[in-house]
């Protein structure tokens, strides 16, 4: 009598092929694979990291991480030179025992922020953080009269 | 066919078959752990809100949907992204020892964990010897 017996880890980014895997999962993780690597868009990501976006509207830069399962309090985001550093822990009872998984990840911002008014949000297990821009490096409109 | 239009990257300027289509749902990372009474499933569905959530137990399948809510603002320029917003699915077959009516399902911070209990049937009963 069982569910389920084996362990199929299949964390993202990492892909391992343990456990049973269907035609559709290999599809699957084909398709994501080579989606990847064809249209360039992400790095190689290694272990103990975490999918990240980066995008920007007028007048904030925004930073978004998916870090499902961990406390508010376990989070730490902060501006080091330029780059913005989050970090994160998460208490974990396995089969293997407790332990703590910890997650961290460095993020260039292109642009100078405000780093006094950087706020950040926690919902559905993503972290938004918005970084307002410094006026000096908003696009600004010059006009130019031709004669 | 999907298997081979994936592997074929798109003809340049082509629409991706992501903005023509519906993206294929991925697998999320999940674990099942034992206990006393049942198992204990905790499924990772990071952006999948109460609502854009689906389980069902039917016929010794369990299944657990979910749709997220990740997209991006509407007008912002995007730098870099990682995220992807295919929805989840998992399905998982068990011999039908789970009493479904006793199922308990919490969804924390992108986290489903899912109480399943074992059926009366199903448990160790001693019998006496008389």
């Amino acid at each position: 009598m069982h569910l389920i017996n084996y362990t199929h880890r299949n964390s993202f980014p990492v892909t391992r092929f343990g456990g049973r895997l269907g035609a559709q999962d290999i599809e699957n993780e084909l398709g994501w694979l080579f989606g990847s690597a064809l249209g360039g868009l992400a790095p190689a990501i290694i272990g103990g990291q975490f999918p990240v976006d980066l995008y920007e509207d007028k007048d904030n830069t925004y930073v978004r991480a998916e870090l499902p399962g961990v406390n508010r309090d376990a989070i730490s985001v902060e501006m080091v030179e330029g780059s913005l550093s989050i970090q994160a822990s998460r208490k974990e009872n396995g089969a293997e025992g407790e332990g703590t998984v910890s997650f961290n990840r460095l993020v260039s911002i292109p642009d100078e922020v405000q780093s006094d008014k950087v706020t950040a949000s926690y919902e559905n297990g993503i972290l938004t953080v918005t970084l307002p821009r410094r006026e000096e490096s908003k696009p600004k409109k010059i006009n130019v009269s031709v004669n | 066919m999907s298997f081979f239009n994936s592997l074929t990257p798109a003809a340049p300027g082509a629409p991706s078959p992501a903005e023509t289509q519906a993206l294929p749902a991925r697998r999320p990372y999940y674990e099942v752990a034992e206990t006393d009474g049942g198992y204990t499933l905790t499924i990772n569905l990071p952006g999948v809100p109460k609502d854009g959530l689906e389980i069902t137990d039917e016929g010794g399948e369990l299944r657990v949907a979910g749709k997220r809510s990740n997209k991006l603002p509407e007008g912002v320029v995007v730098l870099h992204r990682e995220s992807s917003e295919a929805p989840f699915e998992l399905v998982l077959e068990h011999d039908n020892t789970i009493d479904p009516a006793k199922t308990e399902a919490e969804l924390k911070d992108g986290v489903l964990s899912l109480k399943l209990a074992k059926a009366e049937s199903a448990k160790p009963r001693k019998i006496a010897v008389t």
